[in-house]
């Protein structure tokens, strides 16, 4: 992996990190329930 | 040839719209209902002279209902007697402070004002963007959303709803403090969440939409909320749509992978071209068709979703004139409250030591529902789990009774506990027993992002052939007018499918 596509990650996850902490309480436990159902959205599809 | 051209297990409103609208398209249709009376959710029992409402108290969206209605030849106007409530209601802040709203925006706009003037300019931007959002909703509930095409064609007839994907990516409690900044108005907007059954912090931002949309008018059906059901099946039956009571239907009879009909409990079988449910759509796959029946993909589907929240109900019979002011009354804590009840309390089978509630004076709307000089009040709790304090429901239900009337007494009905003449509560457990719904869920199945639209057990189901799905399991979810419009759905989509 290229240099520049590691800064590029680093950068982002830098990015998502700061995002996150700037988040309520509130809003990461919205977030962290979404998340926890996401992996079921494929099946419900199915249903 | 099959008995009947359509089986509808579940006469409850998703269930009467649908039957009803495939009657009137000359389709010999039958419904079966497990109970002693229509409804559902949405009825009303006597008891020692006094009508009590089983779970709806109060209804809106009238011209949504109207839809199924016309289509029987008719209108909502004509088969219910539907009386105004106007103030929509009264609230009591947890601090004491009483608001009272009015229909009318405008005149909501000075209650709010009273409390907090900064706020007449959020509640006047909130109402012009839920206005705006409202107008792209267009056909939406009454439209399917079985895949990502029908979801494109949704968003394609309505672009300008992507400018409101804000709603769809937040929750409840971000809307309600975007547009509010006193914490007394942002509590007067917060109970509206446990209407769809998830705490203001994790409630689906769209549902926001509840505290405008209550002023286009809320409503009660005279003789009881019964009334709305009776009219769909007075219609239905007019055209030949057929009921029988206390029918409980066992199996869904597959064959080929398709619904043939369905066999009773008593083992009669019964044949139809289509089958239709409205019951919890975790029931129908899971008990009334089978996991061996369904593709492994669509059984970790069906086994994931989370069944709505349990809401307990006390019914009081009283020989006074409560010190109410309105057909409803809130009780309600802060939004934080809300939630910490939701993580703590409700998780571990607590009552909360601070009580929230919608109180329905329901005999204030229609006296005739009470003895003369007496009243109804209905108490909708604070929702609760399975057990509660380590008990089993039945086993709590004397205590909680006394427990209730006692705290309402002291906190917001001053003189009840003196005047009660009749008292029962429906628990969790009574609702599962009484109406088939697991858990006591009567919104079904939770209803966030991913248990909506696409994501919700579909109106025309995706592994059984000739099955349809109606009521608060599936598009647009639960609620009188939207299980209503669920039967607009399905027979649109029988008529496509099957004829």
């Amino acid at each position: 992996m290229s240099h520049a596509k590691i800064k590029l990650i680093a950068i982002g996850l830098a990015a998502a990190f700061i995002g996150l902490s700037q988040l309520s309480e509130s809003r990461k436990r919205f977030l962290k329930e979404l998340l926890r159902q996401t992996p079921y959205l494929i099946p419900r599809y199915f249903v | 040839m099959a008995d009947y051209n359509a089986i509808v297990i579940g006469a409850g409103c998703g269930g009467l719209s649908v039957a009803a609208q495939l009657a009137k398209q000359g389709h010999k249709t039958l419904v079966l209902e497990q109970a002693e009376r229509i409804g559902g959710c949405c009825s009303t029992f006597e008891r020692d002279g006094f009508k009590f409402d089983l779970g709806a108290s109060i209804v809106e969206a009238t011209e949504l209902m109207n839809r199924a209605f016309e289509r029987l030849g008719t209108s909502i106007w004509q088969e219910v007697d539907l009386i105004p409530c106007d103030p929509l209601y009264t609230v009591m802040l947890s601090d004491g402070t009483r608001m009272t709203i009015p229909k009318s925006i405008e005149a909501t706009a000075e209650e709010i004002g009273r409390i907090s003037p900064q706020d007449i300019a959020g509640w006047k931007a909130f109402c012009a963007y839920m206005q705006g959002f409202t107008a792209q909703l267009n056909d939406f509930f009454v439209t399917p959303t079985l895949t990502g095409a029908d979801m494109l064609k949704i968003f394609a007839g309505s672009p300008k709803l992507l400018s409101y994907l804000p709603l769809f990516t937040s929750s409840y409690q971000d809307v309600i403090k975007k547009f509010f900044v006193n914490e007394k108005i942002r509590e007067s907007l917060a109970y509206q969440t446990f209407f769809i059954g998830l705490p203001p912090e994790l409630a689906p931002g769209i549902f926001a939409v509840i505290p405008y949309q209550e002023h286009d008018g809320l409503y009660y059906a005279r003789g009881g909320m019964i009334g709305i059901p009776e009219g769909l099946k007075r219609a239905g039956l007019r055209h030949g749509m057929e009921l029988r009571l206390n029918t409980a239907v066992k199996r869904v009879m597959l064959r080929n992978g398709r619904a043939m009909g369905v066999i009773l409990e008593d083992g009669t079988e019964i044949t139809a071209d289509v089958v239709v449910s409205d019951i919890n759509a975790k029931t129908l796959y899971l008990d009334l068709i089978g996991e061996a029946q369904l593709p492994w993909l669509t059984r970790i589907g069906v086994q994931s979703y989370e069944y709505a929240m349990a809401v307990p109900m006390l019914y009081l019979g009283v020989d006074y004139t409560p010190p109410l002011n309105s057909h409803h009354t809130l009780a309600t804590v802060p939004m934080e409250s809300m939630n910490d009840f939701w993580w703590g309390d409700y998780r571990t089978g607590r009552i909360p030591d601070k009580q929230f509630a919608i109180i329905s004076w329901t005999s204030h709307s229609d006296p005739e529902l009470a003895p003369a000089g007496k009243h109804v009040i209905i108490l909708t709790l604070p929702p609760a789990p399975r057990t509660v304090m380590g008990k089993t429901w039945d086993q709590a239900k004397p205590e909680l009774i006394d427990a209730y009337i006692r705290y309402y007494s002291d906190h917001h009905i001053p003189g009840l506990a003196e005047h009660v003449t009749v008292a029962d509560l429906a628990t969790p457990l009574d609702f599962e027993r009484g109406l088939r719904t697991p858990f006591g869920a009567i919104y079904a199945l939770r209803q966030d992002m991913t248990s909506e639209t696409v994501f919700r057990p579909a109106a025309r189901s995706k592994s059984v052939q000739g099955l349809y799905l109606v009521g608060a399991s599936t598009h647009p979810g639960g609620g009188v007018p939207t299980t209503i419009a669920s039967g607009i759905v399905a027979a649109d989509l029988i008529t496509k499918y099957e004829h």
